[in-house]
């Protein structure tokens, strides 16, 4: 974070004297501790947040978070710590490890969201958040964040929104539940026995009945406005033509009133007012600041006895706000009276802020002013920490906010704005930004014309912005460039500089992995791995876990792999909860399972990454899930569910800067292929213009690979000869590639489909030569699938091998696996990895009802926990996370249909 | 966006806002530099360029801050920069 964290925006405004009791609000508001959430919705001024303070100090009122948001907190991460923050202070065990992981190097939102809603579920006592000012907040992420609480929230919490506007967040399906409490301005405006409550008990007016039903009227019993009407009617001798006067105008009334109460003012309160009414918050030592007097302290004080226009922020009466309303209206004069200071009070605020350490609010106001290049220069120095802290969002909006010509001079914001650009995905803007800084690397000496206010930043400049290079050359498929580029940043980066050397190395690691030069490709990646671990960066060295056993596999090195899951699996865990990157190394675990056909164990681990939900996955498991998770449907006979989740993940695929080494179209290639069905493969084929004569790179090997078994597929289907010769050629071709770049993965299964098209053509000898070099690669390894998964063709060749006792022992097994898979029948409810039980399949059938927890509970005479802990199961068994999505899975699967009878 | 108003080509395109009340000339410096004229019948237009939709939806929401309700949004023809009779 940029500058402390404002505690006084964790603090519910004082209670004021003399309120008005509200008994139908409060009364109101209490229905919000059965629903989830309690809107109140409003235009300023109508006492939103006086009635929320009201209600929260009523006695026996649960623990209670408050959050007065303003527009700095439309930045995801930023808006995460403050509500974090406000939580923990109302019940200490919330909000601490969600807050820790937030803070962890590259986390992930979505896994910090979760982590909170576990603790939150499993708190004793209920709590309410409150989030004053919602309206200032229009960042998608963050209205997606607090769905996500809205849809997962645990019973315990109770969320109150106060807003202008209503928020976007599902708001007809929360009221079409009953589990939405509105407060709205109808609601909140005086009724005419509040008007004169408040006029003649309140503030001690003594006004008529028709006085106060004049004012009720005119205000239209707008509390703003009545509160505005009595100031003016304070210590004033002619009431009743004050009163004929405001009624019969028809000015806006904020203005009229406003007018008469800065007009009562003397002069230096007024000046006092309108220069300091651009200041979010107020502290006497601030305004002595920004006005250049010095009785600011004293002249705040005063206003908060007079009731006007300030909010107490803190208890020690240091921090005030004007109220939002009166605030604008204050700028207003000013623009119309001074316009020439505004900038000039704006710097001056600036000034006090970074003096004072707060950097965001000295950003924001030398942008307010105008002062572009006081800002640049503040802006630079906060990249560091705002990169560290991923608040890449408010890097953005700044650097948005500053003229483009700006950046020529400004080599190091030149590169942040790089950072901020590249961090987000957005590749746009990139080579224009990485330019203007590149300019002023080139030159020998030092000039005039550019601007640093980050030294240490300059002396790391030549190294960033190599590796800068190194990402957007590797994106855009230059992998020579990438490799330039990633190398010199490797000999510009200073030995402790982490993130700098670790960054690099992981790329040039990419860079050759995609070359199909693994053993380099592991080397180097393996070497930033350590770099980034040594830096801190755990969340991305568990992520790296990934791409080392996808080269390991590649190598046909199984037990490696599996030691590197389980090694990524063990340092996620040292964490609790565990660490984003502890569901890809299950994902990773099943598949090496399945090819070594437990597949009970590949079930198993590909269940406990569901538990840990998408939110516990890097960004490359939702797609690399479901690919494991159609594996297991195809082995289950379920082709048509496989074939559904091969398009799942094809939607969700990310790269995440790896090489697309096996491309989903060709998974369903294969599957269309083993399942009978050559004419969509051998489209397949056509559409991507493949080839048995095409050059060949590793990039393409799976494709290839796939291409040979559609043209011996095709053989078999019509005995023509000419595509087992293309597809031996092209085998042949594929070996001596896969062979150079020790690729042992890809040589085994090249040789698995050269025995394979031997024993077609008929060819024995050359079949089984090319089966026993596969078996004696496969055997260390325990590879199982590789074989049976060529079914009867293949159970014939290894019965002959079995007759010449070669490998004898592991041929037996194969031989044994491949009989297995001949009685198998699919199992029931064959799209699920593992069915739901009886029990849970009743607790789903009623969740598919009206009918609420406690009532589920009760029709199957079970405590409530026990529908919780079905309701759990069902979830992770059918991959949801709420009720909906688990009965629409239900039916598209088909479980709710009448049992069969037995 | 068949429907938002075609601006000269050297402009942006016109707008009138209509709130209920008259309002103080003074706020045309908050308002952007629209002009603010108030009429007989108790209401204000807001009229001028509004450079895009979400300079005319920052508009919008200064007008909510304010409290002041808000009668119409109506695109106008930067020629006779007054509205439609409808």
């Amino acid at each position: 974070m940029v500058g402390p964290l404002l505690t006084t925006k964790l603090h519910a405004p004082r209670r004021r004297r003399g309120l008005v009791a509200r008994a139908r609000l409060l009364e109101q508001l209490s229905r919000g501790d059965e629903a989830v959430l309690t809107l109140v919705s409003a235009p300023a001024g109508f006492g939103k947040t006086t009635l929320l303070t009201e209600w929260l100090a009523a006695a026996g009122r649960p623990s209670t978070a408050w959050l007065a948001l303003d527009q700095r907190d439309d930045d995801p991460v930023l808006f995460l710590t403050y509500l974090l923050s406000a939580l923990q202070r109302a019940a200490q065990e919330v909000g601490g490890k969600a807050l820790t992981r937030l803070q962890e190097p590259h986390a992930s939102i979505d896994e910090v969201l979760a982590i909170l809603v576990n603790e939150l579920d499993a708190l004793e006592d209920d709590i309410v958040l409150v989030l004053d000012d919602y309206h200032v907040v229009s960042a998608r992420d963050v209205h997606e964040a607090m769905t996500f609480l809205l849809e997962h929230s645990p019973s315990r919490m109770h969320l109150v929104i106060a807003t202008r506007a209503d928020p976007a967040l599902p708001l007809s399906r929360l009221r079409a539940r009953g589990e939405l409490v509105e407060v709205r301005a109808d609601d909140l405006r005086f009724t005419a026995d509040e008007a004169a409550a408040y006029l003649n008990e309140a503030m001690g007016l003594a006004l008529t009945a028709e006085q106060v039903v004049a004012l009720e009227a005119r205000t239209e019993g707008w509390i703003a406005a009545l509160q505005l009407a009595a100031l003016s009617l304070k210590g004033r001798d002619d009431v009743a033509g004050f009163i004929a006067g405001f009624a019969g105008d028809d000015r806006y009334i904020v203005d009229y009133l406003i007018q008469e109460v800065l007009q009562r003012q003397p002069e230096h309160v007024r000046r006092f007012l309108l220069q300091t009414s651009v200041l979010e918050r107020l502290s006497g030592s601030l305004c002595d600041a920004v006005t250049g007097g010095d009785g600011g302290k004293a002249t705040l004080q005063a206003l908060d006895g007079e009731n006007l226009f300030l909010v107490r922020l803190d208890d020690r009466r240091h921090w005030y706000r004007y109220h939002h309303l009166f605030a604008d209206v204050l700028q207003a004069h000013l623009r119309d009276e001074w316009p020439d200071q505004i900038a000039d009070l704006h710097r001056r605020a600036s000034a006090w802020f970074e003096r004072n350490g707060e950097r965001s609010e000295a950003i924001r106001h030398a942008l307010a002013a105008a002062d572009h290049a006081r800002a640049a220069d503040l802006v630079e120095l906060a990249i560091p920490e705002l990169g560290q802290g991923r608040q890449e969002a408010t890097l953005r909006r700044w650097m948005e906010a500053l003229p483009e010509e700006l950046f020529e001079a400004r080599p190091v914001l030149s590169a942040g704005y790089v950072g901020a650009l590249m961090s987000t995905g957005d590749v746009e803007g990139v080579e224009a930004r990485l330019r203007d800084a590149e300019r002023w690397l080139d030159r020998t000496a030092p000039s005039a014309d550019m601007i640093v206010a980050d030294d240490e930043a300059w002396g790391r400049l030549p190294a960033q912005i190599a590796m800068y290079r190194a990402g957007h050359a590797l994106v855009h498929g230059d992998v020579a460039g990438s490799m330039g580029h990633a190398r010199r940043a490797l000999e510009l980066a200073g030995p402790d500089d982490h993130l700098g050397r670790g960054g690099p190395a992981a790329i040039l690691g990419l860079a050759y992995w995609t070359t199909g030069d693994l053993d380099a490709a592991h080397r180097w990646y393996a070497e930033g791995m350590a770099s980034l671990d040594e830096g801190g960066y755990r969340s991305d060295v568990i992520g790296g876990a990934i791409t080392l056993a996808d080269i390991r596999i590649a190598q046909g090195r199984l037990r490696e792999a599996m030691r590197t899951y389980q090694q990524g699996l063990q340092r996620a865990q040292q964490c609790d909860p565990p660490l984003r990157g502890a569901a890809d190394m299950h994902v990773g675990m099943s598949q090496l399972l399945l090819e070594r056909n437990d597949l009970e164990a590949a079930r198993h681990h590909l269940r406990r990454s569901q538990e840990l939900g998408d939110h516990g996955g890097l960004p490359k498991n939702p797609y690399r899930r479901r690919l494991a998770m159609a594996r297991l449907h195809q082995l289950d006979g379920d082709i048509e569910g496989a074939l559904e989740l091969l398009d799942e993940a094809e939607r969700w695929y990310n790269s995440d800067f790896s090489p697309d080494v096996q491309p989903i179209p060709a998974v369903r290639a294969r599957m269309w292929i083993a399942h009978g069905r050559l004419e969509s493969a051998l489209h397949w084929a056509r559409e991507h213009g493949l080839s048995a004569d095409d050059d060949l790179d590793y990039v393409g090997e799976y494709e290839h690979i796939t291409l040979a078994r559609a043209l011996l597929a095709q053989h078999a289907a019509s005995r023509d000869l000419d595509p087992v010769d293309q597809a031996t050629g092209l085998l042949e071709r594929l070996l001596h590639a896969a062979q150079d770049g020790g690729r042992t993965g890809s040589v085994l299964e090249i040789l698995v489909l050269q025995a394979l098209a031997c024993q077609a053509l008929a060819d024995v000898p050359a079949a089984e030569a090319a089966l026993r070099r596969a078996l004696t690669l496969a055997e260390p390894e325990g590879y199982v699938r590789i074989f049976v998964d060529e079914g009867l063709p293949m159970a014939s060749l290894l019965r002959a091998a079995a007759t010449r006792e070669i490998a004898s022992g592991y041929v037996r097994r194969l031989l044994a696996a491949i009989d297995a898979t001949q009685h198998d029948g699919p199992i029931h409810q064959d799209a699920l990895v593992e069915p739901l039980s009886k029990r849970e399949l009743d607790v789903l059938r009623l969740l598919g009802t009206e009918l609420d927890g406690p009532e589920i509970a009760r029709e199957l005479f079970v405590s409530l926990n026990t529908v919780r802990t079905h309701t759990r199961n069902i979830y992770a068994k059918l991959g949801v996370n709420n009720r909906r999505a688990a009965v629409r899975r239900a039916a598209d699967l088909n479980l709710l249909s009448p049992a069969p009878q037995r | 966006m068949s429907a938002s108003p075609v601006g000269r080509p050297d402009g942006s395109p016109w707008y009138e806002i209509r709130l209920k009340g008259r309002l103080d000339p003074r706020w045309a410096a908050w308002f952007d530099g629209l002009s603010v004229t108030t009429t007989v019948d108790g209401t204000t237009a807001l009229r001028g360029p509004v450079t895009d939709q979400a300079a005319l939806h920052g508009l919008l929401q200064k007008v909510r801050d304010l409290g002041v309700p808000l009668l119409s949004v109506t695109p106008l023809d930067p020629e006779q920069p007054r509205p439609p009779t409808a």
